[in-house]
């Protein structure tokens, strides 16, 4: 097993009357378990095109046996106006404009004919590059065809 | 305009043959500008044992808890603020009909919003057991 902790830090002096400012860490474990850590990692770096809803997390068999997966993605492009649309099963999640980033878990369980788990991401206005990583505790693997 | 920073830090010094690290820090901006977002429900706090769909957040109507309506646009944290106990009580966090992911006792989350009627933000826990959440949200 693996250890990978997920601090969040937020902070605001002037949001409110009083500064607010939180921070929590939690660490990723598989599901059903009550210490015992994810330990696969996909990490990506991807130039996603406008005009295509593209599968960025496509939707697994493995992936769904076990509900606990953990998503980071971000939008690296730097000009504010840029922005990709994060959506699952065509329900649209936000919009990640540039530099922004978002963390959520991933349970994987849409079923039926129409239905899919994939995080899918389609840029609007400009290409965006997309870093996304993935913790899991397995995906399904494609068996060679040649 | 209001400046209000979000960082995340994932780390892990054996998920891979080297450390594996990675931080980011988000300015809370308005879509599409520079500008700061300027409204928050404030960081609220709810503890519940209903295991039905639970409305945390009507998007399109006023009366969703907090009474924050019509948000077109928003940044929400969540957490789950329960032990993580056996390892299997979690809460379904959704949008509209759509399961996004369950959070399990000590996990949190953080994501955009795009609002609008029927993308309401719901949570359905697992167990009967109380589950307490915190959550805030930022939007235009």
């Amino acid at each position: 097993m693996a250890t990978t902790t997920a601090t969040f830090t937020l902070s605001s002096s002037d949001i409110l009357s009083q500064a607010i400012s939180l921070s929590t860490t939690s660490t990723l474990y598989k599901h059903d378990t009550t210490a015992e850590g994810l330990e696969q990692l996909n990490y990506h770096r991807a130039l996603i095109p406008t005009g295509t809803n593209f599968d960025l997390i496509p939707e697994s068999a493995a992936l769904n046996a076990n509900p606990a997966n953990y998503a980071y993605i971000i939008n690296k492009n730097t000009d504010v106006t840029d922005y990709a649309v994060i959506s699952i099963n065509s329900e649209v999640i936000g919009s990640l404009y540039g530099g922004d980033w978002m963390f959520i878990p991933w349970s994987c369980t849409e079923t039926g004919a129409t239905a899919d788990s994939s995080i899918e991401v389609q840029a609007t206005t400009h290409d965006c590059v997309i870093e996304y990583a993935l913790f899991h505790s397995g995906e399904t693997l494609l068996t060679s065809s040649d | 305009m209001a400046t209000t920073n979000a960082t995340i830090t994932l780390s892990s010094a054996d998920i891979a043959d080297n450390s594996f690290s990675v931080s980011n820090t988000a300015t809370l901006t308005k879509a599409g500008s520079a500008t700061g977002i300027t409204k928050t429900t404030g960081l609220s706090r709810i503890e519940t044992s209903a295991t039905t769909n639970i409305v945390l957040f009507d998007m399109g109507e006023s009366t969703g808890v907090g009474g924050v309506g019509n948000i077109t646009k928003g940044k929400l944290y969540i957490k789950n603020l329960n032990d993580r106990g056996d390892g299997t009580k979690f809460v379904a966090v959704l949008l509209g009909t759509v399961n996004i992911g369950n959070l399990y006792g000590g996990d949190w989350a953080f994501f955009p919003l795009d609002g609008g009627a029927g993308n309401d933000i719901e949570i359905t826990p697992s167990s009967t057991t109380d589950t307490t959440l915190e959550y805030i949200m930022f939007y235009e």
